[in-house]
């Protein structure tokens, strides 16, 4: 499990950052502690650390700049301070990221990810998704069941996508736009309506018409 | 100055002048002095009258212009009278007194509004800043919630980091050289970045948005290109008509290039359009929906005039609108 170092004096934002790393299979090592920070480090051995500039005692930069000679984690500025030369600086002291808040948690998640990808070499998403008796290549943009094949938009992808990384799950309609969103496919509800049309059109095609069930009210499940 | 301004301010004088001469013209030809005698001293008398004018009416002329020129060339004009050589003549000394002693007062009137302004300045941007830290709290504690309260509450905070922001950039619109950063941006990057802070309201207003041919760098600071175009989605979402349909695209025009940003919504009324970048003007759009702060659109125009975009706007009413950010070439940016 990957450690990740939490610098930040808000404790509302503590308890729930931690919470929140957990949940997502990471371990939080919250600082309660501002002394000796860099200290904390080595011992602790962090694989990435979340760093606050606005923090008691001393400030995030100069913190930035002794946790980069004493450990060799990545660090993420997370911060309020916003100001375009404070991010230069950041990443100038050798921050790998910085985020500033109120930052949505999908987006915090992500770039945690990112950041550790690129540090750690971690593998990239599987291609091939596989669920309920279809295969789905994400970079082909290809379905297949029962032997035959049928050809994704971009924008049915994403759904079918969706649908499969939650199988079984009842996925709501307000999610699925979420999860789009997130992919930079900026559609409303009616183009989702369309969408998911002919989505089901085309796994008609390979022989599984019911392969999304409508839960009335609720959403799509697959 | 001109000579006939001259003349006309020292018409008593002049004329006291040629009395007193006439006057003596008459009391010498009374008591029967020679005719050639006395045209001779009238004309000299005469003479030395015109010249002595002559002389004050350069001088003076030559003094205006020299305070006229030191005023040109000051930076802080109400600095004035601290860098004028002090008159010689007494009067002229005792007022040039008491305008410095008036100048000096309004100095230290000036300059304690101007540091009341900074201090006002900064507690708003440190204000801002600790304001975040709650709604970061508050958004982590969201997560907890079913779904449907959960996508409310975000887009309620959503709606408070909006009005938190326009706050931000308005304290900063004021100095904006002290956080303005000119780079070599994508410009896809900033639509992304722009439509993923307002998600939440695009999303809730049914809002499509179909970005077109992004693929282009621009030379602007990120986060207030980033600002001014949140601004414009919150417009198009507000004001939207049914299926709102927003157009990102890009086009290049010579060396500049051409955000264009469309919207299918109720439109602005012909005659309001040349004061939507007014400061407060809210319009009938914003009277009849309500909210409306009237400082968005100033803002942005504020913001573009310091970044040199170019800003305009061309609206149908019921058919909608077009908002066209026009980005410098890189070579013409005065600022880098």
């Amino acid at each position: 499990m990957q450690k990740i170092m939490v610098i930040e004096d808000d404790t509302a934002i503590q308890e729930e950052l931690a919470l929140l790393l957990e949940n997502e299979g990471y371990m939080p090592l919250v600082v309660t502690n501002f002394t000796d920070i860099p200290g904390q480090a080595v011992l602790e051995r962090p694989d990435l650390i979340l760093l606050d500039i606005g923090l008691p005692g001393r400030d995030g930069f100069s913190l930035c700049a002794a946790l980069r000679k004493a450990v060799s984690a990545p660090v993420i500025f997370v911060t309020s301070r916003d100001a375009s030369t404070d991010e230069v600086r950041a990443l100038s002291l050798g921050g790998d990221d910085y985020i500033t808040k109120p930052y949505s948690v999908p987006v915090l998640l992500a770039r945690i990810k990112a950041v550790l990808r690129r540090s750690f070499g971690e593998p990239e998403p599987a291609d091939i998704l596989e669920a309920g008796g279809l295969r789905l290549s994400l970079t082909k943009g290809v379905v297949s069941a029962n032997g035959k094949t049928a050809e994704l938009t971009r924008n049915e992808l994403q759904i079918l996508a969706c649908l499969m990384a939650h199988t079984g799950q009842i996925v709501s309609r307000a999610d699925l736009i979420d999860a789009l969103w997130d992919n930079q496919i900026y559609i409303d509800d009616n183009t989702l309506s369309v969408n998911m049309t002919r989505l089901r059109g085309k796994l008609a095609e390979i022989g599984l018409p019911d392969a999304i069930k409508t839960r009335r009210g609720m959403g799509y499940q697959l | 100055m001109t000579l006939r301004e001259f003349l006309s301010d020292r018409l008593g004088r002049i004329a006291l002048q040629l009395i007193c001469t006439g006057l003596a013209a008459l009391f010498l030809l009374a008591t029967g002095t020679q005719s050639g005698i006395l045209l001779v001293l009238l004309l000299t008398l005469l003479m030395i009258f015109a010249s002595v004018n002559a002389f004050d009416f350069f001088q003076q002329r030559a003094r205006l212009l020299e305070l006229e020129t030191i005023l040109e060339g000051l930076y802080r004009k109400y600095l004035f009278v601290e860098c004028v050589p002090p008159p010689k003549n007494l009067y002229e000394r005792r007022l040039f007194d008491l305008t410095r002693r008036a100048g000096r007062a309004m100095t230290g009137a000036v300059s304690d509004a101007q540091a009341q302004q900074r201090e006002y300045r900064e507690y708003v941007e440190q204000w801002v800043h600790e304001i975040k830290t709650p709604i970061t709290a508050a958004r982590l504690i969201c997560r907890d919630l079913d779904g449907e309260t959960r996508r409310k509450l975000i887009a309620e905070l959503a709606q408070v980091e909006a009005h938190i922001e326009r706050a931000l950039f308005y304290a900063r619109a004021e100095n904006p050289e002290q956080d303005c950063l000119l780079r070599q941006i994508d410009l896809g990057k900033v639509a992304a970045q722009a439509i993923e802070n307002h998600r939440s309201l695009l999303i809730q207003s049914g809002v499509q948005v179909a970005t077109e041919e992004l693929d282009c760098t621009v030379y602007t600071d990120e986060k207030w290109a980033v600002f001014i175009l949140g601004q414009l989605l919150q417009n198009a979402a507000r004001y939207r008509g049914t299926a709102p349909v927003i157009t990102l695209s890009a086009k290049p025009l010579g060396k500049q290039t051409q955000l264009i940003v469309h919207d299918n919504g109720i439109g602005i009324p012909a005659h309001e359009l040349p004061r939507v970048f007014d400061r407060g003007f809210t319009g009938s759009n914003g009277r009849n929906r309500g909210g409306s702060t009237g400082m968005g659109l100033y803002l942005c125009k504020k913001l573009a005039g310091f970044l040199e975009l170019g800003l305009e706007i061309a609206s149908e009413e019921g058919k909608g609108t077009t908002v066209t950010l026009i980005f410098p070439a890189k070579e013409n940016l005065t600022k880098l």
